[in-house]
């Protein structure tokens, strides 16, 4: 599904952010990126959704070469993969099920397409009672799972998040997790970066942790290392 | 058709125009503005070149005979005036009807009944279509048989001419530099509410939104912006030429506004279209450094 090969990523303020990383992750992988801050991770994120475009290497996601698409390409791409972010990034005008949608009106969806899947994946996500509310109107698990939802509704083979669950308390990110694991268990494939031990420990899912831009372990059925000395695994 | 597309499109455009009523009324203000001034000054060269050109079509030419001129010359020269094409009308002006012109003008000033002899000649009095030809008529009809001199308002017709060039490249240049300076302040009013809605912008790149698809509702906006700031400004035109109209033609008679045809209607959907095009291409470019990719 992805293919990152011998890519580094410098940039134009003279950060090296990746240094020669090489990853492969399979179809239907649920993947954790770790690391502390300012290794790498939301770099490699955002290599893969054509944030970032790197200064070495290269990049396959599903068959496509990222680090040579450019304009109008791009916007294809995003609109075959889902992206989560901690801070949610959702339109604060718009309503949940606008806000869905509206990922679906920049694919060109038909409206009656667009009346069909909104629901559908609104309910998917548990929100289906919330549809007509604003962002600000709900807590941070629910926006969150509105952000989920715009991410899913195009069917996307692969779904990236950026700590997800970094703005969510303990009850909300078990279920925010919850729900990857769902999309997941669909076909999709999620790379999930984040900070949180005790959600890559109990999941026990690949684990990929980066060191100064570099892969600095990969494990099967992993855990989250923190700063005890590396190398040193927590038993779960 | 689908329908609900279009319904979501205008529905963006409308959300984004009534959202931000200060900045969308700065943006129609500075169109406005500035078309008022572009049409006031296209106004002024339009009764300005109006004027001078009435003013070159009074121009005549006098073709004075020799005072021994026989009346198969003055034929010739009717047949001359009736085939050559510049020329719009002629009159025949005996010496008799000549001398009672003079005295009609002259009345009190000059005696001319002391007079034992007619000293005029006869003439014909030339009007010619095109301003810019006059001169060229005249020296043409000067070589004519019996023809003693041709007589116009020779400084006149060259200054008016002159001013018309004059005021032809300046009013380009003015124009020009209106424009440029209108797309300067337009722009950098637009890119404020860009600006404001550069995280908006950025969340539809991230879920796929093409350049185009993110410009379009900015441009809509833009052309609405300059739609309306025309309107505007072609309402206060109207007005401003209904109220001051008979008040300047009054107080510059010589002028002679109230002959002087200006044709309105072009103007207006010329400013129009210089209104909405200049919103149009303002967001076109202003939304252009926010689109990443």
């Amino acid at each position: 599904m992805i293919s990152i090969r011998n890519v580094s990523l410098t940039y134009p303020n003279g950060v090296r952010a990746l240094d020669n990383v090489t990853l492969e992750i399979a179809k239907g992988d649920f993947l954790f990126l770790v690391g502390s801050s300012g290794t790498g991770k939301s770099s490699l994120l955002k290599l893969l959704y054509h944030d970032a475009i790197p200064s070495h290497g290269e990049i396959v996601v599903d068959g496509i070469r990222v680090d040579k698409l450019r304009g109008a390409r791009v916007a294809s791409l995003r609109r075959h993969l889902g992206v989560i972010f901690q801070d949610f990034k959702l339109l604060n005008d718009k309503t949940v099920w606008e806000n869905v949608a509206f990922a679906m009106h920049v694919t060109g969806a038909h409206t009656r397409e667009i009346e069909r899947q909104v629901p559908r994946t609104l309910d998917l996500v548990g929100l289906a009672h919330k549809s007509r509310m604003f962002p600000s109107e709900l807590s941070g698990g629910e926006q969150q799972r509105t952000a989920i939802a715009r991410a899913i509704v195009n069917n996307p083979k692969l779904l990236l998040c950026d700590e997800p669950t970094g703005n969510l308390d303990p009850e909300n990110t078990a279920e925010i997790m919850d729900l990857l694991m769902r999309i997941n268990t669909k076909g999709t494939t999620v790379v999930v970066a984040t900070h949180n031990q005790s959600v890559v420990d109990r999941m026990r899912k690949r684990v990929v942790r980066l060191e100064d831009g570099r892969i600095f372990t990969d494990e099967e059925r992993g855990f989250y290392y923190l700063g005890l000395g590396q190398g040193q695994v927590l038993s779960g | 058709m689908d329908w609900g597309k279009v319904k979501f499109f205008l529905g963006e455009v409308g959300r984004n125009f009534t959202r931000n009523a200060g900045m969308q009324a700065t943006a129609i203000g500075t169109v406005a503005v500035t078309v008022v001034l572009l049409g006031l000054f296209l106004f002024v060269r339009l009764t300005l070149t109006g004027v001078g050109d009435r003013l070159l079509k009074q121009i005549e030419i006098s073709v004075y005979f020799h005072t021994d001129a026989t009346p198969a010359q003055e034929n010739h020269l009717r047949d001359v005036l009736r085939a050559d094409q510049r020329v719009t009308s002629f009159t025949f002006v005996p010496k008799a009807e000549g001398l009672k012109q003079l005295r009609r003008q002259t009345q009190g000033s000059i005696d001319v009944s002391m007079l034992t002899q007619n000293p005029l000649p006869d003439k014909f009095r030339v009007r010619v279509g095109d301003p810019s030809e006059v001169s060229a008529v005249a020296d043409a009809l000067r070589g004519e048989p019996g023809v003693a001199n041709v007589v116009y308002g020779k400084t006149i017709v060259g200054r008016l001419l002159q001013l018309g060039v004059v005021l032809r490249r300046v009013s380009i240049a003015l124009i020009v530099a209106l424009l440029c300076v209108a797309a300067i302040i337009i722009s950098n009013t637009i890119r404020l509410t860009v600006y404001a809605r550069r995280r908006e912008i950025a969340i539809m790149q991230l879920v796929g939104a093409t350049a185009t698809y993110v410009r379009m509702p900015f441009v809509c906006e833009g052309v609405l912006h300059g739609l309306l700031g025309s309107l505007v400004a072609l309402l206060i035109l109207g007005i401003g030429k209904a109220a001051l109209w008979s008040k300047l033609a009054l107080a510059l008679p010589w002028l002679e506004l109230n002959g002087t045809h200006v044709a309105l209607l072009p103007i207006a959907l010329q400013l129009l279209l210089v209104g909405v095009a200049i919103g149009a291409l303002s967001s076109w470019f202003s939304i252009g450094r926010y689109l990443r990719t």
